[in-house]
């Protein structure tokens, strides 16, 4: 069943995918904005603008682009970068790396701070813990992310020299082993705590609610009843079941952040997907702007199928539809 | 629900939220030590990923800034912008100057080893610059006849008629020289060299790791001499912010571009130096320029055009907008190109009084307090019109609007400002011409042909990004500037060039506003920097 | 940029797994909402924003685009916010501000609540093939990356607040969409529903009534929670340039001093400090409002 299921799932994105491709090349093509004119810079004639266009095949009708483009995709290719002269698949894949890395550490440290802090908040509701937690999580929550971004850097980077400033790996250095994955470690701690720090009333209001919501069950008061131990009862019976809201939550997250990371990769120079997103859109190159809105779809999809089979594998009560 | 008591599992608890950021910044702790910068290693910072580095296929700024310390031109041109040796050592124009022959210097290498001929020369003017540098093609093209090889260090390019400012147009920016041997062939955009270059400069490409870092090395033979330096590496920082924050903790050694508010802060820190310059890569001697769509009824009225004139405090926008890095423009053309720059012209000064009578006497009645005016028997017009127009404007160029908005709110305008990335700027105000007002950085380049003939002849009102905005359109105008164009004599020149600026701020299709310049910042670290665009052939750090 | 999913969806994962109790019905009442301390902090810094907002034009008389005093002049008496570099008013400034950016969270709100409900009435009330394809409307919409598309769409069309109103508010309705359907899936087959049948009522009428204050709490706190989160992707357009300068928000305000971090202090910090009041404000008052109807 469980094979059948994944089938249907991979076969369903397929139409989902092709439709938000449709979308978008509709939608970045009908935007106002010629792509040859931020391309080729300044002070040329007319003539070399309409060059130009014919070289990249912008003079044809849209229709016909759609289907150039649409026979180019089925055979797995994404097209030219307008302002690379690449593959459009190899610039938006040599990003993906220093996003997964961020983005997947943000979200670790936020789940690994917030269960502990969200079940010492949902054992006592509205206790002087809880309204601690909360505050602190809504606190983060609520600040504008280049703010605490900009903060980290003038008071951990600067004023403590804690962390770099910016960037993936020390500029210029020539290192490998061992000796590089800790230099990015350094790199990478200040831009995932702040992004952890924006993650993290998510995960701590789910799984307070999670463990408020167990601790009142009958299964979890008969446990109780038979002289369980606190520690035990909290920990193997009410936060296992508690934790499966954020399972899902995870899912939702990590695909988002694909593009939505954009602003923390700017504060600290982070070389990720959603920079590229940013200059893509500011330079009009469509081939790679398509590619990202693959990705993005692509990514969100797939992390949530495999959000359902780890919440099917956790909790054996949901049927896998 | 029964509270539960503390002890041990809350101390766990508390411990396992610590965890995750605490592993984090243990394993920051434990890497403390991590690379050193190589000894002799010059880190500059730039704004954003150039895409490709071969800028004789582009006039792109990024591009010219990042690939500039690979290539050279046959000239380059010191600060007085007259034209200097590089990669010709000398050179003989004749037929009054319809002809011109240039000696290359011999035993220059390119980056792979493969000699560097008159034929590389050939190539890339006919194969690349005159099809894809839009500027050199626009003003090179029309005017060249042919480039010819004459043997393999001679070089001559012939002329329809004599052409005076060729000289100012063969350095880095206007005329980078490309291997042939390795854009022969196939498409010049397409090609991998784009991204892997091969070039004669200072230095070489090593690599370039996209949103990250750029390096290069060294050119141990550089027919100038081998630079002190062994690396370069361009480091792309988007956040201005920061870059200064990074200037600051000695990640970087250098930057291009200094955001204003911070200048003064800088200046006063014992660990930096700034240096002042006008020619930034892709462009110099730029004036900020604010054009009237004279296609709309609202500008046709010369007395409207000059009551904004009026409206406009330049010294504002130098304080306000600039932070000092600038001074107001006085002329139409940039007070760097000295010999064509026209000094005592009757530019209209800031005076809210003048630009409101001007105003009042061409039909705009002023309205209603805080109200903008309104029209009564203005030509083209309808009655009861609000004088409110759009400013079109870049992002980066979004301050120029909220100052200018507030200045002419005073005299009863209202400006809506519309900031378009450039893609749409250009199609807004070239393609289709839909906008009232805008502000175009017109960068003067350093001979008027390059960077201001474009912005006034009548056959230059074309959709094409920063021509003629204002739709000016003066046959006098027209033929002077082809006079201007063929006439050797500077003298000559000079007396071309002051009256065409006396006709066309007489006309004012357009506000000159400021004269920008760029300030850069380099850690006291290092030094030895040029403002051209080989900045850091002579520099040394860290000695 | 991160906070668009985040409590949006905590939120519907909340009330929707105690439902089997059926506690969390219970309706939520003012007095019980501010009693807790989360909710009348919240209910403070609400209705001290939206007075802010109320009042603008009564409070900061200074035009907010005209020149007020020398350029980056520090908080004082006569201009309590200080003046950005242009030589404007800030106080005026956030105050103006405060309309642009309340009006735009609550046209997104609204927008997004009319979607929701809409799809989930129709998906719960018909079923069959319309609930099978609003559904899979549903779960395409989830899968929209929402930052992206707003800033793909301001950035391919140029700064406006309406667009910002239209990609958020057409896309953040899923969720609402999915509580609203499974309540119109529970109350149908109620007892009450069958006797008012019997007793000749309308049934869609006698659905409604029944169904409003059964779905109100939870749109209450997801809707709140969403409102945060507009204020917050705001601040952000504002970041990358993309806000509309002629319309102040503290979104084009808080961008606007990105330059002045450690020249102006006031700059940031009076956007920033209103943002985050708001949007703590919001998610407090969400909170309270959500812990009052699941009865605890």
């Amino acid at each position: 069943m469980s094979t059948r299921f994944v089938l249907r799932r991979l076969l369903q994105v397929v139409p989902t995918v092709a439709g938000i491709l449709l979308v978008s090349f509709v939608l970045v093509h009908a935007a106002p904005g010629d792509p040859v004119l931020a391309l080729a810079g300044e002070h040329g004639d007319a003539r070399y603008y309409a060059d130009m266009r014919r070289h990249f095949g912008l003079d044809q009708p849209l229709p016909r682009q759609l289907v150039t483009y649409a026979g180019r995709v089925a055979h797995g290719d994404l097209g030219f970068s307008y302002v690379q002269g690449r593959s459009a698949a190899a610039v938006v894949m040599e990003r993906v790396p220093a996003t997964t890395l961020l983005t997947g550490t943000a979200l670790l440290v936020a789940i690994m701070a917030a269960v502990p802090l969200g079940t010492l908040a949902g054992r006592r509701p509205f206790g002087a813990r809880d309204v601690g937690v909360s505050a602190l999580a809504l606190g983060l929550y609520s600040a504008p992310v280049f703010w605490i971004g900009q903060l980290a850097i003038l008071v951990i980077a600067l004023r403590f020299g804690l962390a770099p400033v910016q960037g993936m790996i020390t500029a210029g250095g020539d290192v490998t082993g061992l000796a590089r994955a800790a230099n990015v470690l350094r790199h990478l701690a200040l831009p995932a705590l702040v992004l952890a720090s924006q993650e993290l009333a998510v995960f701590v209001r789910l799984t307070r609610s999670g463990v408020i919501d167990e601790l009142t069950r009958d299964h979890v008061r008969t446990a109780r009843a038979k002289g369980v131990g606190e520690r035990a009862v909290l920990l193997r019976h009410a936060l296992p079941r508690a934790l499966l809201p954020v399972v899902t939550v995870i899912g939702a997250r990590a695909g988002h952040l694909v593009a939505g990371a954009a602003v923390v990769e700017i504060v600290f120079g982070w070389p990720g997907t959603g920079r590229l997103m940013l200059d893509a859109l500011q330079t009009r190159d469509t081939p790679v702007l398509l590619a990202l809105f693959l990705l993005v779809s692509l990514a969100v999809v797939l992390v949530n199928l495999a959000t359902d089979l780890a919440y099917a594998a956790i909790d054996p009560r949901v049927r896998l539809r | 629900m029964t509270a539960t008591p503390g002890g041990p599992c809350l101390r766990r608890l508390l411990l396992g939220a610590l965890a995750g950021p605490l592993a984090l910044t243990l394993g920051v702790a434990c890497a403390r030590e991590g690379a050193r910068r190589a000894p002799r290693t010059l880190v500059a910072a730039i704004g954003g990923d150039p895409g490709h580095l071969n800028p004789a296929i582009t006039t792109n700024g990024g591009v010219h800034t990042a690939a500039a310390l690979l290539y050279d031109g046959l000239l380059t041109l010191d600060e007085q912008l007259q034209p200097q040796p590089a990669l010709a050592t000398r050179w003989e124009v004749e037929d009054g100057g319809a002809r011109y022959v240039f000696h290359l210097r011999p035993g220059v290498r390119w980056h792979d080893g493969q000699p560097f001929t008159a034929a590389d020369v050939e190539f890339t003017f006919t194969q690349v610059l005159l099809k894809f540098h839009a500027r050199t093609r626009a003003s090179l093209g029309p005017a060249l006849a042919g480039v010819r090889v004459l043997d393999d260090s001679t070089v001559e390019f012939r002329f329809r008629r004599p052409y005076a400012p060729l000289l100012q147009q063969l350095d880095m920016v206007e005329a980078p020289i490309i291997p042939r041997h390795v854009f022969a062939g196939g498409d010049p955009l397409r090609n991998p060299a784009n991204t892997a270059p091969v070039g004669t400069g200072p230095f070489r490409f090593v690599s370039y790791r996209a949103g990250s870092e750029i390096r290069y090395a060294a050119n141990k033979d550089y027919f100038l001499g081998a630079p002190w330096l062994e690396a370069v590496v361009l480091r792309i920082i988007p956040d201005p912010a920061t870059q200064v924050i990074a200037l600051e903790a000695g990640e970087v050694d250098y930057l291009f571009a200094v955001p204003g508010p911070e200048r003064e802060r800088l200046r006063r820190d014992p660990r930096v130096r700034l240096l002042q310059a006008t020619v930034n890569p892709g462009g110099s001697n730029c004036i900020t320029t604010l054009g009237f769509n004279l296609d709309r009824p609202f500008f046709r009225d010369l007395r409207v055009r000059r009551a904004v004139a009026h409206a406009v405090n330049r010294d504002q926008i130098v304080e306000r907008v600039l932070f000092g890095e600038g001074r107001a423009a006085d002329a139409p053309i940039s007070s760097r190109i000295a010999f064509a720059h026209a000094a005592g012209l009757p530019i209209l000064a800031w005076d809210t009084a003048r630009a409101a009578a001007l105003l009042d006497s061409a039909g705009w009645t002023r309205g209603a307090a805080g109200q903008p005016r309104v029209a009564r028997g203005v030509r083209g017009v309808a009655d009861g019109t609000a004088f409110a127009i759009g400013l079109t404007v870049l992002p980066s160029q979004a301050n120029y609007g909220d100052l200018l908005r507030a200045q002419l709110r005073a005299v009863g305008i209202d400006l809506r400002v519309e900031p378009l990335e450039q893609a749409v700027f250009s199609q807004a105000v070239f393609t289709a011409r839909d906008f009232d007002t805008a502000i175009g950085a017109y960068c003067n380049g350093t001979d008027p042909e390059i960077g201001v003939r474009r912005m006034l002849v009548s056959s230059n009102v074309a959709p094409v990004p920063f021509s003629n905005m204002a739709g000016y359109r003066n046959p006098v105008v027209d033929s002077l500037f082809e006079r201007a164009a063929s006439a050797l004599d500077p003298g000559e020149r000079r007396r071309l060039y002051r009256e065409i600026q006396e006709l066309v701020v007489r006309d004012q299709p357009y506000v000159w506003l400021v004269e920008t310049i760029a300030t850069r910042a380099h850690s006291v670290r290092c030094h030895g920097f040029e403002t051209s665009a080989h900045f850091a052939a002579r520099a040394r750090c860290g000695e | 940029m991160p906070p668009l999913i985040p409590a949006f969806d905590s939120a519907e994962l909340a009330p929707a797994r105690a439902a089997p109790d059926a506690v969390w019905r219970r309706r939520a009442s003012w007095r019980a909402v501010v009693a807790l301390p989360a909710g009348a902090i919240g209910a403070t810094l609400v209705v001290g924003v939206l007075a802010m907002a109320l009042l603008a034009p009564l409070l900061a008389t200074a035009d907010p685009f005209a020149f007020a005093a020398a350029p980056l002049s520090p908080p004082s008496f006569a201009h309590p916010m200080g003046t950005d570099a242009i030589g404007r008013d800030l106080f005026s400034g956030v105050l103006h501000g405060a309309r642009t950016s309340l009006l735009v969270a609550s046209a997104v709100t609204l927008l997004a609540c009319l979607c929701g409900v809409g799809v989930g009435l129709l998906a719960g009330y018909y079923g069959g093939i319309v609930d099978d394809a609003s559904l899979r409307a549903t779960e395409l919409f989830q899968v929209l990356p929402r930052f992206f598309l707003v800033v793909v769409a301001l950035a391919l069309f140029g700064p406006g607040i309406d667009r910002v109103v239209l990609t958020l508010g057409l896309t953040s309705w899923p969720v609402l969409a999915r509580v609203v359907r499974g309540e119109v899936l529970v109350t149908r087959e109620l007892d009450f529903m069958v006797a008012a049948q019997a007793s000749g009522a309308s049934r869609r009428r006698v659905l409604w009534r029944h169904l409003l204050p059964n779905v109100f709490p939870s749109a209450a706190v997801l809707l709140g929670l969403l409102f945060g989160q507009v204020l917050l992707v705001e601040a952000s357009i504002g970041f990358l340039g993309l806000g509309d300068p002629n319309v102040l928000s503290w979104g084009v305000l808080a961008g606007q001093a990105q330059g002045f971090l450690r020249v102006a202090w006031w700059l940031s910090v009076f956007p920033g400090l209103a943002i985050a009041a708001a949007v703590l404000g919001v998610n407090l008052l969400a909170d309270a409002v959500s812990s009052t109807m699941s009865g605890r």
